[in-house]
């Protein structure tokens, strides 16, 4: 017993230690690309995006189930994009509440006999519908199929661009998103084939009229930690990620694709609990196997703002929810591991999102308990046990703080002392107690996998967070 | 101190454990304190360039006109950068009249040649923004410059180099990149290449002609698409002839182009081009029509209702639907294609641009003073099916599809 504590305790330490050593290994990464994405910025002239007749058009997808809240203001803040060409598609996928009614009233909604092909099969469009004050908006009113992929890919087939930007509909793009990120694609349109921009968190900050006037922190200690948390996510993992072209995911709230090629692998997987996850496995591997040079990449600049779970039930099921995500598409891509021909994808991604995302939280209550046990039984030195622990908090809350120095080296949405400091001290509590509660969370997404509960919680939307606040 | 550390080695892993945590801990703090130190030192350096740009926009016409000499301004890094940045911006949204004093203030202080020789001389980043500033410029003198340049081996560096001399927007610019490209000697993503030659080849775009001729492939597609852009008038019977060009892409620039050529000309081409094999010549062909004034072109559109791509369907019911010709002649047209996409595709525009009760009431008048009128009857049920409604009136029917 007292060895297996001790193997078990040795094991944890290795398991944090190379954890931690990738995070730092991708914080310099992503610290060396997002500098090397500023000095870019300087020479790169939107403007001439905006103008070029040669700027393809892009079609946006907003899959809407009950989104009565947000949809007006959402809709609108799209049709306000500074874009050449943009088609806003909003699928209702079957919403119970006056989501329907809402976009109907508010955009002069009339139905229009405009012929869709289903090239993804999806659950009937009831109608199509077209907008009398802005003809660049369509909106499909369709049965639903349970799942949020189910709406996307009805959105695809409607689609008439070269190029589908998926955006959530409780999400507010930035005017200059689209030209942003469409910069990383025409700089190497026959390789890009997927870009993914960076989601901050809404809540707190001042919204009028569907525009985002002033970014403030939220006032919330759970909001607060989410943005650190997706600061880190965003600025250190993905950046450093996309940099080895193994970026594994593409946030489900902002993200372009080619369009010919979501029809060639079938869409979004409409049984997929984190569609977007699996979206971009599945893109890889479609790529692999067909002996594609591409790249999926990452830019930190287009910002998409989005309402985050202000309540901790709420944030509690997200959480839960993009586990059983993470577990279902890790498990139905398992053939892709350790395979010569998935390359670095095989090799290097998904066995890290394998030990270090999925099984973490299983490896930490492990740990935590083992721990306590040889505490308790006398097998560990309470001077090691105190400064392992100080380690991990230590060793991970200098990767977030050096998200929080990314933040504001590069991009600086927060601008007064004040909020920088209130950032910083929020680093310290992101790893304890954030991080154990996150843990029991995604614990609780393994069992209902395991058990087979694999719906689709929606999260409760107040639509008042983006008030102002003092 | 020193006992706590001899507590600490006979810990052994443990030992480790606490340099790493002292080594985080380091990290935090040296973090910390250099996002502080830069919130400060940004500050402070915003604050002096506020300042002394208040006091060089004060003394501006002086500075433009020579009074206050370059040397005053030049060799202080600070303020050289805000007269630099003054001058460029002014060049920027400058006609070409208004550029001489623009550009005599860059060559008089000398800063155009310091920038000149440090796009020569420079490395990395900082020679990329020097191109971007040069190409700012709008100075012919900084073209071979910004021409060495394109011979980097950083892909950044002739990225910055084309998007400079796109920016200079002078015929001369273009052609050193057209001659690079035409030799495939120049390897810089397709869209930075196609906006530098748009902005350069604006004035002039026959200097594109000739590098049409002795390309071929994907050189020569990328050309035609800038043409196509560009072409005017002038180019008519150039542009007749790219119209049977075998490559595809070069038929639908010209299709393009031909849009803003005489309609007596272009008008029997576009005819063909509207039923081109490949969709996007015949869907470019249809675009070109729509902004053209030509009676027969109703029928070349009517027939492109009926093709079998959907883009060019939908542009042409687009182009239909907007036009000043009676509403209820064209759809009794459309009717008679007896093709359900090209009716769908039409009332849908229809109903976009707000005609279709106006169309649909038209064939009703028509019916109501001559009930027999074979044709309007037909149209009528036709219209009637598609809404799969019952009814006599034409018009209430279409109001119940509306619903």
């Amino acid at each position: 017993m007292f060895r297996f504590l001790e193997i078990s305790n040795n094991s944890l330490f290795i398991f944090y230690l190379v954890s931690n050593l990738i995070n730092l290994a991708l914080l310099i990464v992503a610290i060396y690309k997002n500098t090397l994405h500023r000095y870019r910025l300087e020479g790169l002239r939107l403007e001439g995006i905006r103008s070029s007749p040669f700027t393809p058009p892009i079609s946006l997808l907003v899959p809407a189930r009950n989104e009565e809240m947000c949809i007006v203001a959402s809709v609108r803040s799209l049709l306000r994009l500074d874009y050449p060409q943009v088609e806003v598609i909003v699928v209702n996928d079957a919403s119970s509440d006056r989501t329907m009614e809402a976009l109907r009233d508010k955009f002069a909604l009339h139905r229009s006999p405009i012929l869709y092909i289903a090239e993804i099969a999806t659950a009937p469009v009831v109608a199509i519908y077209r907008s009398f004050a802005h003809p660049q908006l369509l909106v499909l009113d369709k049965k639903s199929a349970g799942c949020k992929a189910d709406a996307i890919n009805a959105g695809i087939n409607a689609a008439s661009s070269p190029y589908v930007c998926v955006v959530d509909a409780d999400s507010i793009l930035e005017k200059d998103s689209l030209s942003r990120i469409m910069a990383g694609i025409i700089s190497d349109p026959d390789r890009v084939v997927a870009v993914g921009g960076i989601v901050r968190i809404l809540n707190g900050s001042i919204v009028e009229g569907a525009e985002l006037k002033e970014v403030r922190l939220p006032r919330t200690h759970i909001e607060m930690l989410q943005v650190i948390e997706y600061l880190r996510a965003f600025l250190v993992g993905r950046e450093a990620w996309a940099a080895f072209n193994l970026l594994p995911i593409i946030s489900g709230a902002f993200g372009i694709f080619r369009r010919d090629l979501l029809l060639k692998i079938g869409g979004f997987r409409a049984d997929a609990v984190g569609e977007d996850f699996d979206l971009i496995v599945r893109l890889h591997r479609y790529l692999h196997d067909k002996g594609v040079d591409y790249h999926i990449n990452f830019i930190p600049d287009p910002t998409c703002w989005t309402e985050a779970p202000s309540d901790y039930s709420s944030l509690a099921r997200q959480r839960a929810r993009w586990h059983k995500g993470l577990l279902d598409t890790l498990w139905s891509t398992r053939d892709m591991l350790f395979r010569r021909r998935y390359g670095r994808v095989g090799w290097i991604i998904l066995p890290y999102m394998w030990l270090f995302e999925c099984l973490s939280p299983l490896l930490e209550l492990l740990g935590y308990t083992t721990i306590l046990l040889a505490a308790v039984m006398g097998v560990l030195s309470q001077h090691f046990f105190i400064q392992f622990l100080l380690f991990g908090y230590a060793f991970a809350t200098l990767i977030s703080v050096g998200s929080v120095l990314l933040e504001e080296m590069n991009y600086r949405r927060y601008a007064s002392w004040r909020e920088v400091a209130w950032l910083l001290i929020y680093c310290l509590f992101e790893h304890f107690p954030y991080r154990q509660f996150t843990m029991v969370w995604r614990l609780r997404g393994i069992w209902e996998y395991l058990r087979g509960d694999l719906s689709w919680h929606q999260v409760k939307r107040t639509g008042a967070s983006t008030t102002a606040v003092g | 101190m020193g006992s706590d550390s001899s507590w600490l080695r006979d810990l052994g892993l443990a030992w480790l454990v606490a340099r790493a945590i002292l080594f985080s801990l380091l990290g935090i703090l040296l973090l910390v304190a250099f996002i502080v130190f830069r919130r400060w030192y940004r500050g402070r350096y915003f604050s002096r360039l506020s300042q002394r740009t208040v006091i060089l926009r004060e003394q501006w016409p002086d500075i433009l006109s020579g009074k206050i000499p370059g040397s005053a301004w030049r060799l202080k890094p600070l303020d050289c950068q805000i007269v630099e940045g003054i001058l460029l911006d002014n060049i920027e949204i400058s006609e070409k009249n208004q550029l001489p004093p623009f550009l005599a203030c860059l060559r008089n202080s000398g800063l155009l040649d310091l920038r000149i020789r440090e796009a020569r001389t420079s490395e990395g980043w900082q020679r990329r923004s020097v191109l971007l500033a040069l190409g700012r410029t709008r100075a012919p003198e900084a073209v071979p410059a910004l021409v060495e340049a394109l011979e980097s081996s950083s892909e950044e560096t002739r990225v910055a180099a084309v998007r400079g001399l796109g920016r200079i927007s002078l015929p001369q610019a273009a052609l050193p990149l057209l001659d690079l490209f035409a030799t495939d000697e120049l390897n810089v993503p397709e869209h930075t290449l196609k906006n530098a030659l748009l902005n350069c080849c604006r004035e002039a775009p026959e200097v594109l002609l000739p590098y049409l001729d002795r390309t071929s492939g994907s050189t020569r597609e990328l050309i035609a698409r800038v043409l196509g852009e560009l072409a005017n008038s002038g180019l008519g019977e150039e542009l007749l002839i790219l119209a049977a060009d075998p490559l595809p892409e070069v038929r639908a620039s010209a299709a393009r182009a031909l849009a803003k050529v005489q309609p007596e000309v272009s008008f029997p081409v576009l005819s063909t081009l509207a039923v081109d094999v490949e969709w996007f010549v015949r869907l470019r062909a249809v675009i070109a029509l729509s902004s053209l004034e030509h009676t027969g072109k109703v029928y070349v559109l009517l027939r492109a209702l009926c093709d079998l791509n959907r883009h060019v369907r939908q542009r042409a019911a687009w182009t239909l639907a907007r036009m000043h010709q009676g509403k209820e002649d064209i759809l009794e047209k459309v009717v008679a294609t007896e093709d359900n996409y090209a009716l769908q595709a039409f009332l849908s525009e229809l109903e976009r641009v707000g005609s279709l009760d106006a169309a649909l009431d038209g064939l009703g008048n028509i019916l109501d003073r001559a009930p027999g009128a074979a044709d309007v009857e037909n149209v009528a049920a036709v219209v009637r099916e598609h809404f799969a409604v019952p009814g006599k009136n034409v018009a209430v029917a279409a109001a119940a599809g509306k619903r």
